[in-house]
């Protein structure tokens, strides 16, 4: 009996639990999901709307902040691979780069997201959600958004707000990954956690490559 | 046999960056034509899905993980397909009052 339980304690099965890391990202998959289809319902009820706010939105940060995650990505696939060859040092070396580019994402985003409050975008947004039309809660002189505009950027700040978590997740987790290659528990023979760490950090890629178009490109 | 484990040339992953950075490049390109929102945005998606599938076959390794791997891609994907295509299916029927 208590054999039996070593053995299954021993057992590891690197295809098994990758392909367990797998199902997990697909639920990840299906969370952004329910927001694209809600963005894809209210985009066609609303599409002027949708058109105008849209241009508030700075393409070229958006396209930057898109080949920022696309390098981080190509960092990521070359410090699992440089960590499978045994060049522990670049591995680790690539690893600190990827985080570099999520914290300079989040940078980007934060200084976006803090023109859109400067504007009074986001204050509008939950003021329209919160009172809807002719609202108590306007001081005078304020203007409402149209509903359309509101719906436009109440989704903005929810979607790229719960992808900016993905970020601070992935890139925290990078660190402790880092932390644990430092100590040698991950190492050229024992790279599954990198790998996962790496296959999170891909799937918020391309959530990205998703958000990208349908946020900066529709105006 | 598992040929996960095999190394590779760092090669490979900077054509696929490569590509994806020329994608990226030329989607905002497209975005500028005149060709009105529906088609506009379709070219948007389209240009989008070849970056995912890049980064999901190469990047993530999808080219060298077993049949498995793929059948859940393809299960989520046609999920997410129903569920697109029955929301329309819906909503773009509805009598609104």
């Amino acid at each position: 009996m208590t054999d039996q339980v070593l053995a299954v304690e021993h057992h590891h099965d690197e295809v098994g639990t990758r392909l367990g890391f797998w199902l997990f990202l697909y639920t990840e998959l299906f969370l952004f999901a329910a927001f694209f289809l809600v963005y894809a319902v209210y985009r066609s009820s609303h599409l002027e709307d949708f058109k105008l706010a849209a241009e508030n939105l700075n393409t070229t940060i958006g396209a930057v902040n898109t080949i920022i995650l696309l390098t981080s990505s190509l960092t990521m696939v070359l410090s699992l691979d440089a960590l499978k060859k045994g060049s522990v040092k670049l591995a680790k070396l690539l690893l600190l780069a990827t985080v570099a580019l999520g914290v300079a994402f989040l940078i980007i985003k934060g200084f976006e997201w803090s023109a859109k409050f400067d504007h009074h975008i986001f204050l509008q947004t939950v003021k329209g959600i919160a009172a809807g039309h002719g609202s108590p809660l306007l001081t005078p002189g304020e203007e409402m958004l149209p509903v359309g505009q509101v719906l436009f950027f109440g989704l903005y700040f929810v979607m790229t707000g719960t992808h900016a978590l993905h970020i601070i997740i992935g890139a925290t987790w990078m660190l402790i990954v880092y932390f644990w290659i430092s100590k040698g528990s991950i190492n050229p023979e024992n790279h599954g956690v990198l790998e996962r760490c790496g296959l999170y950090w891909h799937l918020v890629d391309v959530i990205w490559i998703f958000l990208f178009p349908l946020y900066y490109l529709v105006a | 046999m598992n040929t996960h484990e095999q190394t590779q040339s760092p090669r490979l992953p900077i054509i696929v960056f490569a590509a994806l950075i020329l994608l990226t490049i030329s989607t905002v390109l497209l975005s500028g034509l005149d060709v009105g929102n529906t088609t506009s945005l379709l070219i948007a998606m389209a240009v989008a899905s070849m970056k995912a599938g890049l980064v999901l076959y190469f990047f993530m390794h999808l080219n060298h993980e077993p049949l498995i791997f793929k059948l859940f891609l393809g299960v989520a994907f046609f999920t997410l397909l129903a569920i697109f295509v029955l929301t329309f299916s819906d909503y773009s029927f509805r009598v609104l009052a």
